[in-house]
């Protein structure tokens, strides 16, 4: 039996039933297990076997067993045709085009949860929902987006575009790229697993003591958050040492795409900061099976220990979804204003800054709770530095974008409302780093509409954009441009219509994760729910575009549609399953838009040599990479250089 | 132009390849001590926390040690392993494969051991895990040690496994340790990390005997 995503499902379910006939087994004696009738043993030994059956299933432990008695490695053959998607490959690409659809099948239900919540807000009184299928459908809501947003463009694009980019033939460990994937699916069948057991009411936090007391559905939050953060860890790892030891000859630091210093500082965070979420996940489970006290303050443990292990994850990880969306805003904005990058350098040095300093801010996060007052000053001022080096990644968009002749594609517009959107995130955010805001609004709205603004109003733009852009090189067609800017359009508006009313209802003391709020604030609350349902419906234009563009009435896309210089726009649609012919020797970086004497980014050909094109000068060189000749291997030979404006 | 790189030949493409895969190998390792150090810094920062804050004084009440003897000897067996491991490496590198598979087999011997005690020390326990902050810490790290005592086994296992299987292949040229073929520098790329880790390990293990038996 071929293994494929069948399998993996059937090996989930079979792993679940042997845990959780191992958890009753074990457990079903323990007084605490008899008096409540709760076993959360069997739960988290199902859902941890479950998950176990899905990675045999799909074939991720084939190669890890093979080794156990000594067996190298069998390498893969390229596959053709659409079942490759529902397949462990070690195709790069495939698995970025993987990740593209399970980042979205989070984001949709997610969405899904979302309108929910917005639903039970329509109205101050008239309920909906009760009070506690409100809180799951928050709780869920949260947690699957944070889920999703950590793998947002770390997963589909990283792995997609970082070979290519950097000029490599493969990922560093394939097996370990495919296995993030498939255990990132699996955390989403865990959490959705959630609804049955009953859900769970302490947001995507996971605060104790709540924790520690909820039902059983916590107990896939614990478990998911574990699966998603293995999944994380594994990610990160994998691009570091691909784009550590994986660049071509001539890629030096200084030439490295920005979408790649972007992915590079985004997993040191991945990898980094994800394991102590690890070890407070697995200290929660423990409290809630083996009936440890870590969290438990009666029994000598201490709910702070939570706050304090979760936000020195849950800190960094805003930037673990903020960066990456920088990086393709500053990827695509040369492109379409044909401009340099401004200070790429600063760019780069402002991500790893943000990048460390994100791990000296968390405790603010605590200034309500857990933490010395004296200690508070310390804390506001790590944030508020912390808004320098994002600083300085904003500026490199804006000095791009000064005096540039903009051409307004539909990835283009969604890099400027990244910009429009994270100015305010951005600007609330430092209000938010000093104590008295942060006392003031601390737990309200207007906190939600401030990381909206960052999270979707960043990442998530960002996110679109970059399918937009990269869809033609993915899937060699062009997605439809018309359908394209009217669901940006929509997106857009509303999504400032939904989000920037929450700021005012904030502001007028509207709480969150509360189901009843004040009559007063009923108009603002319909505004922001009526919004999102049309900003919820602006995605099944982007799905109708999809479908349109790729099924009903495909148009070939043009190798290199956008006339970009990355490396990744020079090699041929299809990709090759070797993405290069010969391994490419990359002359300069790709951000010399209008510049006549800009050397070629990369020689793909090999045979041409290097020494011809030194001894033709730049200005032949330069010729010949507008020529695109192809020269027999489908792959042009100097490229992406030329006096192109 | 004048600092370009060389164009490459098909020879030297793969000598590049092979030269990234081992250059791969070097950061991994490095990249999972930083993994598993953060991973254990949970461990340690429950630890020094709850035992400041201790909010009910509770931090240790009397009578909560873990079984010594059995928490020294899991010690031992990692560190034994990481020494046997650093002994019989520069061996193989002089061509004498047998002395390394010998003492690799007594390494994973010795983790399995260690592993095993581990789990045999957590049914020997005279106290229920949620007593104290420092039995639940307690608790947390033996099973995380399980964890990565027995991945480090299993990656040494594997390298031994492999050894032997390209032990014929590769006798002509001296062996795993001195062949210039890739599936051997390959190898030995990957036996130098396990070597680091099993390093780090004993450190590790000899810091958290530390904190649970003496501090």
């Amino acid at each position: 039996m071929q293994q494929s995503v069948l399998t993996a499902l059937l090996g989930s379910a079979i792993g679940y039933l042997v845990g959780h006939w191992l958890g009753n087994l074990i457990a079903s004696g323990y007084p605490v297990v008899q008096s409540s009738g709760y076993n959360n043993v069997a739960i988290v030994l199902g859902l941890c076997f479950g998950v176990v059956g899905w990675m045999v299933g799909i074939g991720t432990m084939n190669y890890p067993l093979a080794k156990l008695v000594g067996r190298e490695p069998v390498p893969e053959s390229p596959t053709e045709g659409w079942t490759r998607f529902f397949k462990m490959t070690l195709d790069h690409k495939v698995v970025g085009m993987q990740y593209i659809v399970g980042v979205l099948m989070f984001f949709f239900t997610g969405g899904l949860f979302a309108m929910a919540i917005r639903t039970e807000l329509l109205s101050p009184t008239t309920h909906y929902w009760g009070p506690d299928t409100y809180l799951q459908l928050v709780s869920e809501h949260g947690t699957i987006m944070m889920m999703m947003a950590t793998s947002l463009v770390v997963g589909p694009f990283g792995n997609f575009l970082v070979p290519l980019m950097i000029g490599s033939r493969k990922m560093a460990f394939p097996r370990v790229e495919a296995a993030s994937f498939w255990i990132f699916m699996s955390g989403f069948l865990v959490i959705l697993a959630a609804l049955p057991l009953g859900g769970f009411n302490t947001g995507w936090t996971g605060y104790a003591p709540l924790q520690t007391e909820a039902k059983q559905g916590m107990d896939c939050y614990l478990v998911g958050f574990a699966v998603i953060g293995t999944g994380m860890i594994l990610n990160g790892f994998n691009q570091i040492v691909t784009i550590v030891n994986y660049r071509a000859p001539g890629m030096r630091w200084t030439r490295l795409p920005i979408f790649v210093w972007s992915m590079l500082a985004t997993s040191f965070l991945l990898t980094l900061a994800t394991p102590v979420f690890f070890g407070a996940v697995y200290f929660g489970a423990l409290d809630r099976t083996v009936q440890t006290a870590f969290f438990v303050d009666a029994h000598g443990g201490s709910s702070f220990l939570w706050e304090n292990l979760f936000w020195f994850f849950g800190h960094p990880e805003v930037y673990i979804m903020a960066l990456p969306g920088f990086g393709i805003v500053a990827e695509m904005l040369p492109v379409f204003t044909r401009k340099p990058l401004f200070a790429y350098k600063v760019g780069a040095a402002g991500m790893f800054g943000v990048a460390l300093l994100s791990f000296f801010v968390w405790q603010h996060h605590l200034f309500q709770s857990g933490i010395n007052p004296d200690m508070r000053p310390l804390f506001m001022l790590t944030t508020e530095l912390i808004s320098i080096p994002t600083g300085f990644i904003y500026l490199v968009g804006m000095g791009t974008l000064w005096k540039a002749r903009i051409r307004y594609t539909v990835p283009m517009l969604f890099c400027l409302a990244l910009y429009f959107n994270f100015l305010i995130g951005g600007v609330t955010g430092v209000y938010l780093s000093d104590v008295p805001v942060n006392v003031t609004v601390h737990g309200s709205f207007f906190v939600m509409a401030h990381f909206h603004y960052t999270i979707m109003g960043g990442l998530v733009f960002a996110f679109f954009g970059g399918v937009y852009y990269w869809m033609p090189k993915m899937t060699g067609h062009m997605l439809n441009d018309r359908l394209g800017k009217i669901h940006f359009w929509f997106m857009f508006v509303f999504f400032n219509f939904t989000f920037f009313p929450l700021f005012i209802v904030g502001l007028l003391g509207m709480p969150r994760r509360v189901f009843e709020y004040a009559p007063r604030l009923a108009h603002l609350n319909d505004f922001s729910s009526i919004s999102s349902f049309v900003l919820g419906a602006s995605f099944l234009i982007f799905v109708a575009n999809f479908v349109w563009s790729i099924w009903i009435d495909p148009k070939p896309a043009p190798q290199n549609p956008w006339d970009s210089k990355g490396l990744e726009w020079q090699v041929p649609t299809p990709i090759p399953y070797d993405n290069f012919k010969r391994i490419p020797i990359v002359l300069a970086d790709p951000y010399h838009y209008g510049e006549p004497d800009a050397l070629p980014v990369a020689d793909l050909g090999g045979e041409l040599g290097l020494a011809s094109v030194g001894a033709a000068g730049p200005s032949a060189a330069a010729g010949a990479g507008t020529s695109r000749t192809g020269a027999g291997d489908g792959q042009s030979r100097i490229v992406g250089g030329g006096p192109d404006e | 132009m004048s600092d370009a790189p060389a164009a490459l030949d098909v020879h030297a493409e793969a000598e590049f390849e092979l030269q990234n895969a081992e250059g791969a190998i070097w950061t991994a390792t490095r990249l999972l001590i930083g993994i598993v150090t953060f991973a254990w810094s949970a461990v340690a920062f429950a630890y020094f926390y709850l035992r400041a804050v201790d909010p009910a004084q509770l931090w240790r009440p009397h009578g909560t040690t873990p079984p010594v003897l059995l928490g020294t000897l899991v010690a031992l067996g990692v560190v034994g392993g990481a020494l046997i491991n650093a002994y019989a490496a520069p061996r193989l590198r002089r061509g004498e494969t047998a002395d390394w598979i010998f003492a690799t087999s007594v390494t994973v011997g010795l983790g399995l051991l260690a592993a095993g005690l581990q789990v045999w020390q957590l049914t020997r326990l005279s106290f229920f895990p949620g007593v104290s902050g420092y039995t639940s810490v307690f608790i947390g790290f033996a099973g995380l040690n399980i964890a990565f005592i027995l991945g480090g086994t299993y990656w040494v296992e594997t390298l031994l496994a492999r050894a032997i299987r390209l032990r014929p292949a590769l006798a002509a040229e001296g062996g795993p340790g001195l062949s210039t073929l890739p599936a051997a520098r390959e190898f030995r790329a990957s036996l130098e990390g396990c070597t680091y880790f099993w390093w780090y390990m004993a450190i590790i293990s000899v810091l958290f005997w530390f904190l649970f038996y003496v501090l």
